[in-house]
């Protein structure tokens, strides 16, 4: 069975900058991988290009059979809302849509929306009683976890996470990881961008950059062992 | 249908969020349209009326025989009756006249038979000493035009002897009267009472006639005038249906020409809140089209609430203009303005159209690079 993503020599030039250069992976499906790396190294550049934020310069993507270096705008907008479901470390939910029609939105934007099954997610991440608050009305952890049920309310092939627990404290972190635990038994498959060591250890793999170039892949169990 | 509801829920949403900038939007659209309406509302009611002011500015069509000036140029006076039977409703007077060549003493004088009542409603303008003549049939009472009553050395009261051919007549000055035309120089008396003096009954000189309406209406009377008076020729006077035509058409440009400057100003308005309106929602559409929204999608949205707005801001606006109407009206035509109700669909396109052009930023938001706004943060 073909891997998941399959990442062939990409690489991402800023003017003369080169973010990503000629980095090449693959992820199976139901894998955990957290991509690690000191500030840029191209973490974020990967996780955009992933996410059909971002065009490579050069190189090869394929995710869930769908070719995506060259995919043009209305593709990619059909690509991020059928197959990736993104979590921000600034959680990113829209400040006058409720808990509940935050989720709705990316249902709004992908099909067609049901409130129910968007109410069933928020009680799945824990907020069954947080659905008609406001952003502002919620605490950081909460914030973060309506952004994880907004991002899986399609089923989407492939979980993006930059630095989900970048802005909570350890109480909130312990929550949304243990969040991504419960996903990942699931079986969904996720990338998870991340400085913090801790994260990338509990990942099935650390895919590990400096300057734009994969340094190493590191298959967490046995650096454990 | 789950889809519409949530693009309510979202488009009601929308305009709360911003209710600052919104409002800043609003009063801009509300204040235009408000001006458009008002100005609107005047130039359909304000024309309508000053066409009848018009009518009080003396006759604009007149009906005579072919060859005036001689005995076989009178008309028969039945004339007046076929004019009756055509019922043209925007025929607001009719005054016959009958010209005679008559003597007072050794001077000549023109004495003017007609309808006073019908004189009256078509010269408001005319200036009387003493009294106006009521009765169409009074044979005892002149007027007397004020160069003649100099001549005559006539006043209010006196008597005037007019002899004409082997007739003779006696009348009481009712009043002396300024017109500013011919009718300085003439005696104006009864219809009946000229005929009399003439030995002419049932003939009159010509018809002046009192028509309403844009100089276009007005040709159209003259036309169904002409074709049912056979032998008479029937002719607008040129010089007052152009002067009312050119009031009416400045009136109208006037009005064209300010309700699309405000127009403008409005949409610049408009164009300066959503310019702000569009920095902040730069991040929501970034994540939007993060979350697979297309463009023309997450657009709608936005001209929607544009959309919204424009329509809120046009029935607001048309309901401000009606009362502004009837302060314009009243201070500056002196006459009453009605709401028009066929205003209101105008304005508040007109508005709509506005508030779409003045969303202009906001639809620069559909170039917003989703990997550029989300790292920003």
């Amino acid at each position: 069975m073909a891997p998941l993503v399959q990442v062939e020599q990409i690489e991402k030039r800023f003017g003369d900058v080169r973010a990503l250069d000629r980095v090449s992976f693959e992820v199976e499906a139901g894998e955990w991988i957290a991509i690690m790396g000191p500030s840029g190294s191209g973490k974020t550049s990967l996780i955009n290009i992933l996410g059909g934020l971002d065009h490579p310069t050069a190189g090869r993507i394929s995710v869930d059979g769908l070719e995506i270096a060259n995919l043009g705008e209305r593709e990619l907008t059909r690509y991020r809302a059928d197959k990736i479901g993104f979590v921000f470390q600034q959680f990113h939910l829209v400040p006058y849509l409720t808990a509940l029609e935050n989720v709705m939105l990316a249902q709004y934007f992908h099909s067609i929306t049901d409130e129910k099954d968007a109410a069933e997610a928020l009680r799945r991440v824990g907020l069954g009683d947080r659905l008609d608050h406001v952003p502002a009305a919620l605490s950081g952890g909460e914030q973060q976890r309506v952004a994880i049920a907004r991002a899986l309310i399609n089923q989407p092939k492939l979980i993006l996470a930059d630095e989900p627990t970048g802005n909570l404290d350890e109480a909130n972190e312990a929550v949304v990881l243990n969040l991504f635990h419960e996903l990942h038994d699931a079986g969904h498959t996720i990338l998870v961008v991340t400085h913090s060591q801790a994260i990338g250890n509990l990942a099935d793999r650390r895919i590990e950059l400096e300057h734009g170039r994969v340094a190493r892949i590191v298959t967490t169990s046995l650096a454990k062992e | 249908m789950a889809n519409r509801s949530m693009f309510l829920r979202i488009l009601w949403k929308l305009l709360g969020a911003s209710r600052g900038r919104l409002t800043v939007a609003l009063i801009a659209l509300t204040s235009g349209a408000a001006v458009c309406s008002a100005l609107l509302n005047v130039n359909l009611d304000a024309e309508r009326k000053l066409t009848q002011e018009f009518r009080t500015l003396g006759a604009n069509v007149v009906i005579a025989p072919p060859a005036a000036g001689s005995d076989a140029a009178l008309a028969d006076a039945a004339v007046l009756d076929r004019i009756a039977a055509l019922h043209a409703a925007r025929v607001v007077a009719t005054a016959p006249y009958l010209y005679v060549a008559a003597n007072s003493g050794s001077q000549p004088v023109i004495l003017a038979g007609t309808w006073f009542d019908q004189v009256s409603r078509m010269n408001s303008w005319w200036k009387l000493d003493g009294d106006w003549i009521s009765s169409r049939d009074d044979r005892a009472h002149c007027l007397v035009g004020v160069t003649a009553a100099r001549q005559l050395g006539l006043a209010p009261g006196g008597l005037v002897e007019l002899r004409s051919g082997g007739h003779n007549i006696s009348l009481t000055v009712a009043g002396i009267v300024t017109t500013g035309g011919a009718e300085d120089n003439q005696i104006l008396t009864s219809l009946d009472a000229a005929q009399a003096l003439a030995g002419l009954a049932g003939r009159v000189s010509l018809v002046q006639l009192s028509v309403s309406g844009t100089p276009a209406e007005i040709e159209s009377v003259t036309r169904v005038l002409a074709d049912a008076l056979p032998g008479l020729d029937v002719r607008p006077v040129r010089q007052i249906a152009a002067a009312e035509g050119t009031i009416l058409g400045r009136i109208r440009g006037l009005l064209f020409w300010t309700i699309a400057l405000i127009l403008v100003l409005s949409m610049l308005g408009v164009l300066a809140s959503m310019a702000a309106l569009a920095m902040e929602r730069r991040r929501d559409v970034g994540l939007m089209k993060a979350l697979g929204g297309t463009v023309p999608r997450i657009m709608r949205l936005f001209l929607a609430e544009a959309g919204a707005l424009g329509a809120a801001g046009g029935v607001l606006g048309f309901l401000f203009g009606v009362i502004l109407a009837r302060w314009m009206g009243e201070r500056i035509f002196g006459v009453v303005i009605s709401a028009r109700l066929e205003v209101l669909p105008i304005t508040v396109a007109l508005t709509m159209g506005v508030a779409l052009a003045g969303s202009f930023p906001l639809r620069l938001l559909g170039r917003v690079r989703p990997a550029e706004i989300l790292r920003g943060e």
